[in-house]
């Protein structure tokens, strides 16, 4: 009967039945039996398109099951089992409900067979998703969670727009793989775009995640942007530009990342950079660029909420999750730097850690299809990735100096949701296959390899050293209490500036304008008033008598005429 | 958090066996160990036959090169960025989250001797 079911319903109907289950323990262990039927339910799933619904003469496929969409599907439903375990002192309604209809929404986008389909859950996962950024209740996360639903919501809308030309050109709604080349294709890739959180149409990803609840980052680093990729993966697969776009994704939020100061923003930069892996071997579409996409989406849904669960904890415990403010807090909190720094190795690609495993399918089919300049990119971006999710998150928080702070160890169950991510991450480091065996295309591939190991551990143990040199010597940046500018400067301060200064020289012109015909018609009325009005010069010739005369004058033409007619 | 109730014999056993890090000389025998680590590391590019998708890739201590390098450049470059992007926390006002604190009501902050 289960698999009758489409995966997202699961979702909906617990998100439903939750408001009924009694806060506290029970609903928590609610929160998690959800994840894992869910779990149990893709895992089982036979390949085929099931579950089909009409609407307004259409048919939409809920659930177009494959090796890609399953792949996605079981991180997500793994990686909603893992936030809500990291949430279990959550007794929050609100963020609650917004994280199981986000979950589903992603799940059912995943397993859509149609661009209407994918249309629904696209905008199911930004209502429900903002409302993780809202429930911090501020009004900073207010204002945010406003900006971060108008992008998502104008992303889904020029989803639609483009399915509309789309099918108007083709006649079919099938979510298949396209070619850029009409409107409708460039508005697809456009709204796939923004969620990717491509350069330029990136900002709102590093805006809205650090504003969110400390459980709703974990939860918000895992869905909206691998949806996005898998959306990719699944539309434009082979299409060139995707390798450039994400050469550029993964080398320029690094700089960001190195200046940032609010370590939560830190991880979203990295975790943008990483999405531009993802996005050149989607562009490189062989099958087995491909298959580094997903297993490198799949690795870092586990490392990068790893990432967050360990900031979130110092947050959590201290208050802030600024670098400037940390430092030192390994001694009273030495498992959370423990799974930070599995995490840090993760993201790094340390032999042994899952991101060792999963990068270098997509960096050698750079290098295998004679992409030098992007090769060179990408290892350019794994020697920055150290630098900023590697090397600053954990020794800024956890070494360096000694800030003071002696915040007692993260709560019992956010350990044992990091310690799951950070065993999994490591297992899936040891033994690949694993991951491997669930990837779209069969893989023969062997990271283990003299040429491999050696090569990366100098990359890094070079790039540490220089880190070593640049502290000792003082030329590394300090951290300060700042934040720096990006894209959304445009939308925060420009446009509201270039508007304000455009309303008011309006409003100037406007004032001016009025008030110069005031002025004239007043000037014209008091000027025919001086000369004509009772006490004008003309009123003064013109005793009661004459007007006498004249209507005598008139009397006497209108006689005329009438004896005359 | 007052200082003089700060004790290390109540850390947590992990966190006091991770205080070595900050005795006096374990930063210079971190970073001495690294060194060495770093010249085995590009030594060890020798034991091998090196083929990689690019000639450049063949040399001896490419990636340490690449690495180190790249480190550095980048370092440079984003301190440079910062002299232009950087702002005050309170840039967008004190309706945005930069310049708020996280709701108390939200956290639980203990010490770790509470």
């Amino acid at each position: 009967m289960l698999d009758q079911i489409p995966t997202a319903f699961l979702f909906f109907a617990a998100a439903i039945a939750v408001i009924a289950v009694p806060k506290g323990p029970i609903r928590n262990s609610f929160m998690l039996l959800v994840p894992i039927i869910a779990g149990y339910q893709v895992w089982n799933l036979d390949a085929g398109i099931s579950s089909q619904v009409e609407l307004f003469g259409f048919t939409l496929d809920l659930m177009r099951v494959d090796k890609l969409s399953r792949a996605f599907a079981l991180i997500f439903a793994l990686a909603a089992f893992l936030g809500n375990l990291y949430a279990w002192h959550l007794r929050d309604t609100v963020q609650q409900v917004a994280a199981l209809i986000y979950a589903g929404s992603a799940i059912g986008a995943v397993f859509a067979g149609d661009l209407i389909t994918l249309f629904f859950y696209w905008e199911g996962t930004a209502l429900a998703s903002v409302f993780l950024i809202w429930a911090r209740r501020t009004e900073g996360s207010y204002n945010t969670g406003m900006r971060y639903l108008i992008i998502q919501i104008a992303s889904g809308v020029v989803l639609l727009a483009g399915a509309a030309l789309v099918y108007r050109e083709t006649g079919s709604i099938t979510f298949e793989n396209m070619t850029l080349g009409s409107l409708g294709t460039w508005l697809i890739f456009l709204s796939f775009g923004v969620k990717a959180a491509f350069p330029l149409l990136h900002n709102w990803l590093q805006d809205s995640y650090p504003a969110a609840t400390i459980t709703g980052t974990v939860i918000l680093s895992t869905f909206t942007t691998k949806l996005a990729i898998y959306a990719l993966a699944r539309g434009f697969a082979g299409t060139e530009i995707l390798i450039y776009i994400g050469a550029i994704m993964a080398v320029f939020p690094i700089f960001f990342a190195v200046i940032g100061n609010d370590l939560r923003r830190v991880l979203s930069y990295g975790l943008n950079s990483q999405l531009g892996f993802m996005v050149v071997g989607i562009g490189i579409g062989t099958e087995m660029a491909l298959n580094g996409t997903a297993a490198h989406a799949v690795a870092s849904v586990l490392y990068q909420s790893l990432l967050f669960m360990s900031v979130g904890a110092v947050l959590y415990r201290t208050g802030t999750s600024k670098a400037t403010e940390l430092g030192g807090l390994y001694r009273t909190m030495p498992l959370t730097a423990v799974f930070c720094m599995v995490g840090a190795a993760s993201i790094s690609a340390f032999p042994l850690f899952s991101g060792f495993v999963t990068k270098p399918l997509i960096i050698d089919e750079a290098g295998a299809g004679n992409y030098p300049i992007v090769w060179a990119a990408l290892i350019f971006a794994s020697a920055g990735v150290l630098l900023h999710s590697g090397i600053k998150v954990p020794f800024f928080t956890f070494f360096a100096r000694d800030s003071g702070l002696r915040p007692k160890e993260a709560p019992s169950h956010m350990l044992l949701a990091m310690g799951f991510t950070a065993a999994i991450s490591i297992y899936i480091g040891i033994s690949p296959n694993f991951l491997y065996s669930l990837l779209p295309y069969d893989v023969e591939y062997h990271p283990y390899t003299t040429g491999h190991v050696v090569g990366q551990l100098q990359l890094l143990l070079f790039a540490l050293l220089a880190f070593g040199v640049l502290m000792r010597t003082g030329i590394h940046p300090p951290e300060i209490r700042a934040i720096n500018l990006d894209t959304d400067w445009t939308y925060r301060r420009f446009l509201p500036n270039v508007i304000g200064t455009v309303a008011r020289s309006m409003s100037k012109v406007w004032a001016l304008n009025s008030t110069f015909w005031h002025r004239t018609i007043s000037s014209v009325i008091s000027r025919l008033n001086n000369s004509h009005g009772p006490e004008g010069r003309m009123a003064q010739v013109w005793p009661t008598g004459s007007m006498v005369l004249w209507i005598a004058i008139l009397l006497g033409i209108t006689l005329i005429v009438n004896f005359v007619s | 958090m007052s200082k003089q109730k700060d004790d290390p014999a109540n850390y947590p056993a992990l966190g006091r066996m991770m205080l070595w890090v900050d005795k006096p000389g374990s930063a210079n025998k971190i970073f001495w160990g690294l060194t060495i680590a770093s010249i085995l590391a590009f030594l060890a590019d020798f034991t091998y036959e090196k083929h990689g998708n690019f000639h450049i890739a063949e040399i001896p201590g490419f990636y340490g090169i690449f690495g180190f390098v790249a480190f550095t450049a980048l370092i440079l470059i984003a301190k440079t960025l910062r002299v232009f992007i950087k702002r005050p926390e309170d840039y967008y006002g004190d309706k945005a989250i930069d310049a708020e604190d996280y709701p108390e009501d939200q956290l639980d902050k203990v010490d770790y001797d509470a």
